[in-house]
């Protein structure tokens, strides 16, 4: 279970008709706050391709994140 | 959107007496889901206010909608215009003249509008912020990867963006603990119209100052011919490839795209309530934003091409002798405006970027997020926004810190970090589960993708210029 919003609106306050009106009309349902907590997009499942690329990416980025390391120990020196 | 679970009432909301009203069908119906939040109720003022003005005809309300609708595409491209971009340029401009990045750099930003559009897309189909569909549609472990990939990259940008504001008001004679904290002072003060609206106004405003190198530049007098000539020949890279030229391109290409511009312009698209209807004018405010940020950098080495014999480059940064070596082709007022351009570049980029980790850090940890919210609400945004600042702020600070390396360095790890953040962005923009018939065309994919290959590309160049820097040599270089 995702964990919901935490208190958006002080619990002593009113929403007047007015305004009610005003979101119901100018929002499109899914722009409602409470409406996008209840609803959240369905977990996609990765295919076997998706993974080794996410894979392939992620080994890349420690990978050079190390050589500017090394760029930053070497120029110090 | 299908719906996947039901969440528990959230705490603390308020559900409107309006629903009293309401037949008994609708109130079932509305009882069962909507809650009504300080936010909506903003958002809701501001869609109003487009709608109106889309219900009218004629040349004013549509350049009245476009005023309504800009935002988020133009804070995204004049943000990234940040203080390392223009050291990034001012250097190019210094160290290389015109010859081969005047074309270079408006390549880059031709690169940006492709990848930001992706964005505007996603964020007026999904009314969500980037870290949140990722979070989502791909689970946490990968959300949480790509959520500290962003921290991480924004935090040390954001050293570099106070490092611009110290160097920037240091010509002016400000002293670094006074720019520092003074900027602090500034990026909270924006922070209290708790309204997204006022908040987009201002830092646009203040955006626009973006162009101050414009003038800079005509004061120097540029041979219009020849930067003409620049534009269509576009002449080779001067010295060719070595560690040094594959350096400054991973610079001047970090300095137009990084994935903190996904993060922040997806976010403020949902956070200002576009729809897909907007779709349009947030390409055109992506596209005018491009261009206006495209003059501005193309004017910072228009403005430092006369010190292409001198051989300025960024480690001359720290003091502002960029400014201050301009001096002689410009005049103090023009040299004043070159470092005032330098602060505000730091200004605006430190608070689009700690915007962008808020909102992300909110959508992930699932806690109110958006400009609209008042403190009290949105505590944990604000905080998150705040503290990152002023951490960065300390940082810039303590005496010793080696920051030039920190300045040469940032827009290159923009550039390493990028395919993985641009993977997610283009499976997303790909799913037709959330984006229904706005799922990117052929082309669009085609030019994406192109964009991908050219970041890796250049990523493992500058690997090869590290660790083999002989090999650059196989590859046409020295």
């Amino acid at each position: 279970m995702e964990k919901p919003f935490e208190s958006a609106i002080g619990p002593d306050a009113e929403v007047s008709r007015e305004e009610f009106t005003s979101v119901m009309t100018a929002l499109e349902p899914d722009q409602i706050v409470s409406t996008k907590d209840h609803q959240h997009c369905p977990r996609r499942r990765l295919t076997r391709t998706e993974m080794i690329v996410f894979w392939a990416l992620r080994i890349y980025l420690v990978f050079m994140v190390g050589v500017v390391v090394y760029q930053i120990w070497t120029g110090v020196r | 959107m299908k719906e996947t679970e039901t969440a528990p009432e959230p705490r603390g909301l308020t559900r409107s007496k309006a629903l009293d009203d309401h037949a008994p069908d609708d109130r079932r119906a509305l009882d069962s889901a909507v809650v009504i939040t300080h936010e909506d109720i903003d958002r809701a003022h501001d869609r109003e206010r487009v709608s109106e003005t889309r219900a009218r005809r004629g040349l004013r309300p549509r350049l009245r909608l476009f005023w309504l609708l800009i935002g988020p595409g133009m804070l995204v491209m004049l943000g990234e215009n940040d203080g390392p971009s223009m050291v990034s340029y001012a250097a190019t401009g210094a160290r290389f003249g015109i010859g081969f990045f005047i074309p270079f750099i408006a390549l880059t930003f031709l690169m940006a509008c492709v990848v930001q559009e992706m964005t505007v897309r996603l964020g007026a189909a999904t009314h969500r912020g980037h870290a949140e569909l990722i979070f989502d549609r791909f689970g946490p472990f990968w959300g949480w990867f790509s959520m500290v990939d962003l921290m991480v990259g924004n935090f040390l940008t954001l050293v570099t963006e106070f490092i611009a504001i110290r160097a920037g008001l240091g010509f002016f004679g400000v002293r670094p603990a006074v720019a520092v904290l003074g900027a602090l002072l500034v990026l909270s003060v924006a922070l209290m119209t708790h309204r997204y609206w006022t908040w987009e106004r201002i830092i646009l405003g203040a955006a626009m100052f973006n162009l101050a190198f414009v003038p800079v530049a005509l004061m120097t007098h540029p041979h219009w011919p020849a930067v003409g000539r620049a534009m269509v020949t576009w002449k080779p890279l001067p010295g060719g490839l070595t560690q040094e030229t594959v350096l400054i391109l991973l610079a001047v290409i970090g300095a137009t795209v990084t994935p903190w511009m996904l993060f922040f312009q997806q976010s403020a698209i949902a956070d200002k309530g576009l729809t897909t209807r907007d779709i349009r004018m947030g390409r055109a405010d992506t596209m005018l934003g491009a261009a206006l940020a495209t003059v501005a950098a193309l004017a910072t080495m228009l403005a430092t091409a006369p010190l292409f014999t001198h051989h300025m480059s960024a480690a001359n940064f720290e003091a502002a002798e960029f400014a201050q070596a301009l001096q002689p082709f410009v005049g103090r007022w023009g040299a004043a405006l070159f470092a005032f351009g330098i602060f505000e570049a730091g200004m605006v980029a430190a608070i689009t970027i700690s915007t962008s980790s808020a909102y992300a850090f909110g959508e992930v940890a699932r806690r109110p997020h958006s400009l609209n919210l008042p403190f009290k609400q949105g505590r944990a945004f604000y905080l998150v926004l705040l503290i990152e600042a002023a951490a960065a702020a300390g940082l810039v600070l303590i005496p010793g810190i080696p920051l030039v390396y920190i300045v040469l360095l940032v827009n290159v790890i923009a550039v390493l970090a990028m395919p993985p953040a641009l993977l997610f962005l283009y499976m997303l923009v790909n799913d037709r589960e959330i984006m229904g018939a706005l799922v990117s065309p052929t082309w669009a994919n085609v030019l994406a993708l192109a964009v991908v290959v050219i970041l890796i590309g250049a990523g493992l160049l500058f690997g090869i210029s590290v660790i083999a820097p002989n090999a650059l040599a196989l590859v046409g270089g020295r």
